[in-house]
Parts: C-alpha cells; structure tokens; sequence
C-alpha cells in the first residue's frame, strides 16, 4: 500500500512525526492566530509596539463593542449577504439548467459553449475591470448591490456549469431515456428526476460559491464606493481607513466577518463532503 | 397490441454504418428476439424503434402508422433496460406510478393500474421501499412493472437479465414468458445468450455486422441455419466446422471427403457442387458419437474430456489439427490422449459453401 500508513512507519518517523506535526499546524495557522490575537489587544499594547507578544490584559469586549458601535459593520454584513445569498441562488440556479442542457442535449455547438463557459474562468479579473467597470456605469449599476450581484453571478456560472455539467453527465442517462419513453416532458425529467439526484452538488457548491462571494474584495473594491452597498470585505478597509493603524479594531472586524462562512461550512459540512465523494458511493 | 414493421432501416453515426437497411416484421402479439454478438447493432435497433435513436434512413411503422420520426413518448412503446433504471430517490410505488403522474391519469387510474401490476409482479410487499432496498430480481421487476402500467403496445427489453446471476436470471426468464402469455402483448426482447433466445422466442432475428443474418423459430435457426454464422451462432456447445471437399455424388447427392480421406454422401440439397469444390461440413456435437454405426468415421485423439453427469463432452483433435467436439452420453469414459473414432451421421451435417452460405441443411425434422 502507498502511501505507508505511519503506524507502520519506523519509530523514528512516527515519533519525528508526532513532533513535526503541532508544528506544522501552528505555522500554517500562525496569521490567522495572529489576527484573533491582535483582537482582543488593547490599542495602548499596539502603541507600545507590542504587537506580536501576550496581550498587556483582555481586550476582547471593547475591541469587539467599538467594531459595532463606532462603525456600520451592522450594515456591511447587510450588504454582504444582499450580495452573496442572491447570487447563489443565482448562479446554482442557472448552472443547473445550463448543467443539464449540456449534459443531456447533443447539438453541435455543445461542446464549445461548455468549452466557453470553462475558459471564462481562465480570464484574469483583472483585465476584466476597467471594462466591467464602465459597463455597470453606462447601465446604472455602478456602486449598486444589484451590480455586485449581476457581476458575480455572471463569473460564478462558468465554474458552477463546469461542476453540475460534470455531475449531471455521471448520473445514469438511462433514467432520463427511461422517462423519456414514458412520455415525460424534459422539463419535468429535470424537475423530478434530475434536480433530486442534484442535491448533494446543489449543497457543495452553495457552501463553495457562498464562501467565494463572500469572501471577494476585488469587485467590492472596483464596482462600490459608498457604504450602502459595501461588502464587509472592502468595508474592513475603510475600517482601517477611518482609525488609522487600528490594528486591534480590524482585527476584530475580520474575525467578525469570517464567521458566517466559516458557519456555513460546519452547517453544511455533511453535504458538502458528500459532494466530494458522491462519484465513489454510486450505485 | 400492435405489429412491428420496418423497412429498410438503417443507421449511421457520422461515416460508420452501424444498421446497414434491416427489413423485418414482427406480427402482433409475437415475443421476438433479436440476438448476436456484441456490437452487432441488436440495441441500437431497438432503440430505434423505441426512438431513443433517430432513423437514419428507412420507415418504421408500429400498428401500421408510420412511427419514423414521433417521439418516443407517442409510439405507445415501454422500454425495460439493462440498468433497470429506477428512479433511486422514489419509492417502489411512486417508481411504477411515475410517467402516469406526469402524463396526468387521474389518481384512481394510477393507484388501479399500480395494484395490478403489482400483483402481477408480486411487488406488494415492497411498495414503500426504495430501489436501494431491493436485491437485482426485485429492481427487474420494478422495470417490468413501469412498463405494464402504460399499457403499451409494444414492450422493448434490451438485456434485461444479464445482471443478474444465473439462478435468477432462469427464474426471470420464466416469469417474463408468463408475463407473454398474460398480456399477450408484441414483445422485443435483447440478447446475446443464445439460450435466453432459445428458450423465450417466438421468432429469433440473428443479427450481426449491422445487418438480419436469419429470421426465424427457434427450431428453424438450428435445423436450418441459413450460412456459417447462424450456424455457429445458434446452439450450445457450438457446431464443429470441418474442413472438406465436396464432388457431385450419386443422384444428386454430394460426396464430401474429410480430412483423412473418409468419404460422406450427403444429399438434400439443391445448389450444383462442383468437383474438388472447398466447403465446410457443420455437425453439432450432439449428433456425433464415439461408438455405434455411423456414415463415416474420423478418427481423433482426445484431448480432454468434461464430465457433466447427465453428459460428457469430448474435445479431440483431427488428424489435420482442428478441433471437434463431441456430446456424449453421460456414462462414456475415455482417457486423455486415448484414440477414439468419431461417427458422423449424414443426415445431421451442414454444408456451407465457400462463401460462407448453406448448400445443404442437415435438418433432422425432415
């Protein structure tokens, strides 16, 4: 068997093992121990230049407190999920549909569109900004939800028909035959056949495209300014913007607006890990 | 109840022809089988007249309209695949109820004709259970039972036993014939067990290359098999082929000499031979024998024998180095590598020209 299995491995491997290990993970987890240390330090630590040591005593609930009272937080997260739950939505909804047309229809141009849709994803953001950035002003959508919202379901569809496209083509075309001959209308193959078997990939890539929307900074940056439609990502800027070095307030705030994913993971954690290994359990 | 008729049906996928124009008639109420090796084109014909295939070129009619380019769902045909094909997240009952829901039967209809079937199947133990729950024969008739509930004109199975293990697929194989009998309905039936096409059709159609090698009973295809492959085809152990040379014989017989110079005269047929013509002498093991009279004798040296019980098959080796088998009687012994004389009887021997086609069936019902 390869890899080894460690119990099997020399004792020098374990036991090199088992010390390299702790290690390993508080290396790996060192910024992110950082920030929820920096979080609750008070600021006079900061002015003191102690940034990476104990905290001088607990800071937590004034850190905290300030990020809610002192600044619209509140209304970042709002817009946040404005921005992340419609899309969602949005882009599963459309990615099934266009899933399973690719899937299941052979027209000629079927395996170019699909080719488009997954070269969509090889384009830079980048590039893309001056561009899209003009488009949302001539259409009114500039600094706008409704933009933020157009803009990434637009990007989410590609890698979203990519994956249902794929999961759509493993299930056993035979059911779709099958309902076919007994006179079933397509569009009721994909409601009650097709859409059911989807629901563990319909879960996996809520929980993925939730944590990516939520998680962007590049759109939020280019395509919003004023803070009724700020994401709390770009809102953590303007955050540090405002008390200039506030270390200890950003880092609060980050901790704050890293949690409803990283909720969204543990909720979903069951579908999501048998949407990573439906394809072994078919059958 | 419908007949099946098509006409000059064929199939292309791009440059490849895979149904290279099949003229076939399957009468009403008939079970017939379409059976061959794999990649002959038997599935993709019967999904062609399912219409999961569309019609390269040619007419299918069902019932005598004209069925060339409706959809599936308007050709009044159910289809049992091999996959079975259930709907894993329904339940046995929402299974067979399925395409009469979304059709719009009325609730009573549904529940009536779900009941029958069930009985029919003996499926009403497992109604509420989920396809996952059910062992391969239960999901079968699950398949069969969705099939029954549409009432169709004509059932197409396209190797519908061929993942389930032997026992099962013999008890299968039963049900589905009584099921013929019941509803005496037109039945398409796949295979590529020649024992399944034996034992369950009415009309076997032998299919190979894309295109209908014989049509006909059962009883016909082994008596008479129309050229080499049928022959070959069709019966269990397989026919032995022998090398020879055949020279107009007596009032119109053929004279065939064998490998080893022994001289057989076979008659009935019709086709003018030719002296010192190649041909192929077809002889099922079943009619040779290693002891008592026969027209000729060859001799050959054993090679391994397998003892059945109620048989034993004898696989020797010709003096030319072929093979030949021989069906013996269950009590016959010999040892490996022992001399044995084997008897053909003339009147069960093929002959098959050199291309391949019969000049004489040895056919024994005559």
């Amino acid at each position: 068997m390869f890899p080894t299995p460690v119990q099997k491995a020399p004792a020098w491997v374990r036991i090199g093992y088992q010390l390299l290990l702790p290690v390993a993970l508080v290396v790996w987890l060192l910024p992110l121990i950082g920030v929820a240390i920096t979080s609750i330090r008070p600021a006079g630590d900061l002015a003191a230049g102690n940034y990476f040591g104990m905290p001088s005593h607990f800071a937590g609930f004034e850190n905290y407190s300030a990020v809610f009272n002192d600044s619209p937080i509140g209304q970042f997260i709002l817009n946040s999920f404005k921005v992340t739950i419609p899309t969602m939505i949005g882009a599963v909804g459309l990615s099934c549909l266009t899933g399973f047309a690719l899937a299941t229809y052979k027209f000629k141009a079927n395996l170019w569109i699909f080719f488009i849709f997954v070269a969509g994803n090889f384009v830079p953001f980048q590039i893309l900004m001056v561009p899209v950035r003009d488009l949302s002003v001539r259409t009114g959508l500039y600094d706008s939800v409704y933009g933020l919202i157009l803009f990434h379901t637009a990007f989410q569809t590609g890698f979203c028909t990519l994956f249902m496209r794929n999961f759509i083509k493993a299930l056993p075309f035979a059911l779709i035959e099958s309902a076919r001959v007994e006179g079933v209308s397509e569009w009721r193959i994909f409601r009650h056949i097709v859409l059911p078997l989807m629901r563990p990939a319909i879960a996996a890539l809520s929980v993925l495209i939730f944590t990516f929307v939520w998680n962007d900074y590049f759109w939020a940056t280019v395509l919003v300014q004023g803070e009724h439609a700020m994401p709390v990502t770009a809102g953590l800027y303007a955050l540090n913007g405002r008390w200039v070095a506030a270390w200890h307030l950003v880092s609060a705030g980050s901790i704050v607006a890293a949690l409803p994913p990283v909720a969204m993971f543990f909720l979903m954690q069951k579908h999501f890990i048998a949407g990573l290994t439906l394809g072994a359990t078919k059958g | 109840m419908a007949e099946v008729s098509l006409r000059n049906v064929k199939k292309q996928f791009g440059d490849t022809a895979v149904i290279k124009g099949v003229d076939l008639d399957v009468d009403d109420g008939q079970f017939c089988v379409f059976v061959g090796p794999s990649g002959c084109g038997k599935s993709t014909l019967l999904r062609m007249i399912a219409g999961l295939e569309e019609i390269s070129s040619g007419a299918l009619s069902i019932d005598g309209m004209d069925m060339t380019s409706v959809a599936p769902a308007d050709r009044g045909v159910a289809m049992v695949f091999q996959s079975y094909a259930l709907y894993p997240h329904m339940t046995v009952a929402q299974n067979i109820g399925f395409g009469l829901r979304m059709t719009g039967h009325p609730k009573a209809e549904i529940e009536r004709r779900t009941r029958i079937a069930a009985d029919m199947l003996q499926l009403n133990e497992l109604m509420k259970r989920k396809p996952s729950q059910l062992s391969g024969g239960q999901r079968q008739r699950v398949a069969i039972g969705r099939a029954i509930v549409r009432e169709p004109k004509v059932f197409l199975f396209d190797e519908p036993l061929s993942n389930l293990d032997a026992a099962l697929r013999v008890q299968m194989r039963i049900e589905i014939g009584k099921l013929h009998q019941d509803l005496k309905a037109t039945m398409i039936y796949v295979t590529h067990d020649q024992v399944e096409a034996m034992t369950m059709a009415d009309k076997i159609v032998v299919l190979n290359a894309g295109v209908i090698e014989q049509v006909g009973s059962p009883l016909e295809l082994y008596h008479r098999p129309n050229n080499l492959f049928v022959a070959g085809f069709i019966g269990s152990p397989k026919m032995n082929f022998i090398k020879a040379t055949a020279a107009p014989g007596a009032s119109g017989k053929v004279a065939v000499t064998l490998p080893g110079g022994s001289v057989l005269t076979v008659g009935g047929g019709t086709t003018p031979v030719a002296a010192g013509q190649p041909v192929t002498v077809g002889v099922r093991p079943e009619h040779l024998s290693v002891s008592g009279p026969a027209d000729a004798t060859l001799p050959a040296k054993l090679r391994l024998a397998e003892y059945l019980g109620s048989e034993t098959m004898f696989y020797c080796g010709l003096a030319d180095g072929s093979d030949i088998s021989v069906k013996a009687d269950g009590l016959a012994k010999a040892a490996p590598g022992a001399d044995l004389a084997i008897g053909i009887p003339a009147a069960a021997c093929h002959v098959f020209g050199a291309d391949g086609r019969a000049i004489i069936n040895g056919d024994l019902t005559r």
